[in-house]
């Protein structure tokens, strides 16, 4: 059995490395390579609690929570690729004897911990169920006093329960409510870590992996995180999986209702301990199995030398202890801290008031709250992005948007016929967008272009603006049609008294998409005398700048 | 266990009482409640998921479907007219003792005002009826003290309460979304207290107030951030509004009161002003408008801020159409020409509104 867990790791992480080596425009073609990221339960569970809805492929998430449901936590052993990074690097490192394994891989308190990371994260995202159960009453009776219900009698009060709970559900989802299981999701981080450290690491050692070498802004951050994850599997074996992981928590509360574990023989056993000897999960095999910590890694069955374990259909129930082993008080402490989290970090203002200039977000982006209700931060998007123009913000979208993608013009550009970053995202923050819906023709063009920003001069830089020296790059490779930068002829007295031509540059705000190529190419390079701001992008109303380019209808972005 | 066990084995055996607990197989009870409750459990965890997955992608950003605004508007009775202006004697500060009793007289002027315009429009009870709720929308954009005269009257807004709950309205509510702070400027505005001291239920903009409404206009070619809470219950509306200047639109009357409706970024609708206000006459059919011109912002508009900019006007003026209202007040009481409005130009264009004319027109004094 064990060596069929090992073909399984094998394959799994083969594939995960796999899927992330061809997130690439030169070999994506149609392979699904959000598959892992749409197959974890905790990205289902928690989009769904913050957009009420299950974005597309996220299904998978609950297809591991029945397999869960019926065998355990297989996920953590054979499939997660980060448990399985774990689980190698564990071994690599690993220079205890016998007795010395069995003493580390006794359960501990602190693996509870990350069931009170689960809470305050899932409290996070279900915040509007306050205020929604305060208004609820209210519309209760507004639906029921008004004329959209056709019921009457005993049914109508029961439409109206139904109407006005949902109604003020749907009033509160919006802006009360913020995502951040990315931050500790193993897939998501792995991704992540791999993306803006691993892979550009990997390029500068063998040149293989891309093109041209890629940066990520700050990203040695995530790479510490990743690696110190890493190595902490030296100190406890299985750290992230075993303290940390919010998933492998979820999971733990869905392995109750297992109808296989393992079961110990009380006579067989003859309290060796053997088996703990290389237990991933530290789930107590050698009494009553903690079974919402086993990984089904099936090692005991292999380690005990009396054949006193086994995997079992439906074994007794005395010999069980089915739920996680959590402190009511840390429970409800760490739920309190996810209520007070979120209107903490939101009522920073840089979603709204003081939203930021250089937060621009890939085209497709949905309006900024529900983009940060979205986004799992696990940068797919960056790392398909042919241009390294997206990368990951530290603070710039206020610390909700740790690690979501913006663009950062200096880094690359917008390419103008190029939607790959929307069609890898695997929930919906970056929706998927077709080129005709990008660049407005077609059936969109009386939508126009998605506009992710808007260009401006900083003329006191710009060398025909202030130093008499002709340029104009940005008005070659504006790639709008007609081009969004325009230029206009003077004649200028030259410091020595000639005449010279000059053809300055200017923004056409109607024109300009805010791909920031401009910015890019502008030889002005430190500090760009061209440069996109975020205002004016289409994806927010309240974003706009031109009335002319405001967007008329409610967008109904389904029947397009 | 047929084979041989060990002596420690042996030993757990005879603890057990010579039966293996792990030996005895599940009862029916247990597989009937596992796996029964398994197959529910799970099948209803992938049925609950595939009831709200979204399948295209996008049921969770679209938006709720617009809402609209319905006609408030009342007809007046065949042969009366449907716009009244009112004179009255000024009531001036020297007449009084105290400033309570000149407030006092002050509102009970705006009351017999308005009173009479609506008696010879065909009665209060003509417009308002048992069991309406009204939406009063005064013009509070500023937080600047009444006397300023960039802001609606409180005594009007008092006395127009007292009108609608006296001819057996339900419900009062008066409303508007200011460009400075709401509380600051119903306070010092006094609307806010007024409003409530006679009886009207004074709501403030609060987020979760807004929603997209369809207009389908000129500007607003699609829908808008509007304060509609209000208008879910409303069965009448009355929109009070200063006679004032404005900056870009010339004239602040009746029917740019309304912008106070809507919600940000509203500003950019500088960017076609006279577009977003001709708007206004498709997006809201009111009961009745009022402007009251007993304080006149002749210049410096829309904020004032100098008494010097003000003028006495001593006159009411009630209408059905704010076209009509605010094609008089701009020409006979803010000295404009009228070609000078093109917002009203753009409305009798569009054919939303019409001129006022004098066979619909009755001046009287109180």
């Amino acid at each position: 059995m064990v060596k069929i867990r090992r073909a399984y790791e094998v394959l799994f992480l083969g594939l995960f490395l796999f899927f992330l080596f061809i997130t690439d425009l030169r070999y994506l073609k149609g392979w699904p390579v959000s598959l892992f990221l749409e197959a974890t339960p905790l990205v289902a569970v928690a989009t769904a609690l913050t957009t009420h809805t299950i974005y597309r492929n996220l299904v998978w998430g609950l297809v591991i929570i029945a397999v869960t449901m019926m065998v355990g936590r297989v996920w953590c052993n054979w499939m997660c690729p980060f448990g399985i990074l774990h689980h190698f690097f564990g071994w690599i490192g690993n220079r205890r004897n016998t007795k010395q394994m069995i003493e580390v891989n006794r359960y501990r308190k602190i693996y509870s911990i990350k069931y009170y990371i689960l809470t305050a994260m899932l409290v996070m995202a279900s915040l509007w169920i306050v205020p929604t159960v305060i208004d609820a009453p209210g519309e209760i009776l507004q639906a029921y006093r008004g004329s959209e219900l056709p019921q009457t009698g005993v049914s109508r009060v029961f439409a109206a329960v139904g109407a006005g709970i949902s109604r003020s559900a749907e009033m509160h989802k919006l802006s009360n409510g913020t995502l951040q299981i990315g931050l500790l999701d193993p897939i998501a981080l792995t991704v992540r870590s791999m993306t803006t450290s691993v892979l550009p690491t990997v390029h500068k050692a063998t040149e293989s992996v891309y093109t041209e070498p890629r940066e990520y802004w700050q990203a040695w951050i995530v790479g510490l995180i990743f690696l110190g994850f890493l190595f902490a599997n030296w100190w406890i074996p299985r750290f992230f999986c075993r303290v940390v992981c919010p998933l492998g928590a979820l999971l733990g509360v869905f392995s109750r209702f297992a109808l296989w574990r393992i079961d110990r023989d009380p006579v067989r056993c003859t309290d060796c301990d053997l088996c703990l000897k290389s237990c991933e999960g530290a789930s107590d095999p050698q009494a009553d199995l903690r079974k919402s910590e086993c990984f089904v890694c099936l090692n005991c069955i292999e380690d005990c030398p009396h054949d006193a374990l086994t995997f079992r259909f439906l074994p007794r129930k005395a010999s069980e202890i089915a739920l996680p082993a959590v402190n009511r008080r840390a429970l409800f402490l760490s739920g309190l801290f996810g209520l007070y989290f979120f209107p903490m970090t939101r009522l920073s203002g840089g979603v709204r008031k003081n939203f930021q200039r250089t937060v621009i977000r890939p085209p497709g982006s949905v309006a900024e709250d529900e983009f940060l209700r979205r986004c799992i931060k696990c940068d797919q998007c960056i790392r398909v992005c042919p241009t390294n123009v997206l990368q990951p913000a530290l603070f710039e979208a206020g610390l909700e948007g740790l690690w979501t993608p913006i663009m950062i013009s200096k880094m690359g550009w917008c390419e103008l016929n190029c939607t790959l970053c929307s069609q890898v995202c695997p929930t919906g923050a970056i929706r998927e967008i077709s080129l005709a819906e990008k660049l407005g023709v077609g059936p969109f063009e009386s939508k126009g272009p998605i506009r992710t920003g808007t260009a401006f001069y900083n003329r006191g830089r710009c060398l025909p603006w202030s130093m008499d020296v002709s340029c104009v790059v940005c008005e070659e490779v504006c790639p709008v049609s007609p081009k969004a930068i325009f230029t206009r002829n003077v004649e200028v007295t030259s410091r020595w008294g000639g005449v010279i031509e000059l053809k300055r540059p200017f923004i056409d705000p109607f024109r300009c998409i805010g791909c920031g190529i401009c910015e890019h190419e502008c030889p002005v390079k430190d500090d760009p005398a061209v440069y996109v701001t975020a205002i004016g992008e289409t994806r927010e109303k309240s974003r706009s700048l031109l009335l002319g380019l405001v967007e008329g209808e409610a967008q109904d972005l389904i029947s397009v | 266990m047929g084979e041989k066990l060990t002596r420690t084995q042996l030993k757990n055996l005879e603890r057990f009482g010579g039966v293996n607990p792990a030996d005895e197989p599940f009862s029916r009870r247990q597989f009937a409640t596992q796996v029964g409750g398994y197959a529910l459990l799970a099948g209803g965890t992938v049925a609950g998921g595939l009831l709200l997955r979204d399948k295209w992608g996008m049921e969770g950003v679209k938006p709720p479907p617009p809402v609209r605004l319905k006609s408030y508007s009342v007809a007046v009775p065949v042969s009366k007219p449907s716009l009244v202006v009112v004179r009255s004697a000024p009531v001036l500060a020297e007449q009084f003792t105290s400033k309570e009793l000149e407030l006092q007289a002050r509102e009970d002027q705006a009351f017999g005002m308005v009173k009479a315009a609506l008696e010879s429009m065909g009665g209060v009870d003509h417009f308002i009826t048992r069991g309406d709720v009204v939406v009063i929308k005064p013009n509070v954009a500023f937080d600047k003290n009444p006397d300023l005269a960039a802001t609606t009257q409180p005594d009007t807004v008092a006395a127009v309460t007292r009108l609608c709950l006296g001819a057996g309205a339900r419900k009062v509510i008066v409303c508007d979304n200011p460009i400075n702070n709401p509380e600051s400027c119903f306070f010092k505005t006094k609307v806010g207290e007024a409003a409530i001291r006679a009886g009207a239920e004074l709501m403030l903009p609060k987020d979760s107030y807004f929603e997209d409404l369809y207009v389908g206009g000129e500007t607003i070619t699609g829908t808008w951030r509007m304060l509609y809470r209000p208008f879910r219950e409303a069965t009448k509306v009355i929109g009070i509004s200063p006679v004032k200047d404005h900056n870009l639109c010339k004239a602040t009357v009746t029917m740019k009161n309304w912008y106070g409706l809507l919600g940000n970024p509203r500003n950019q609708f500088h960017q076609n002003i006279h577009g977003i206000i001709s708007d206004f006459a498709l997006m809201m059919k009111p009961t009745l408008v009022i402007a009251d011109g007993r304080k006149l912002l002749m210049r410096n508009g829309p904020t004032g801020g100098s008494l010097n900019d003000v003028k006495r006007g001593d006159t009411m003026v009630v209408g059905t159409d704010h076209t009509a209202v605010d094609s008089w007040c701009v020409s006979k009481l803010l000295e404009r020409s009228r070609s000078d409005i093109i917002y009203l130009d753009k409305v009798i264009k569009r054919g939303l509104g019409q001129d006022w004319r004098p066979q619909w027109t009755q001046e009287i004094t109180v």
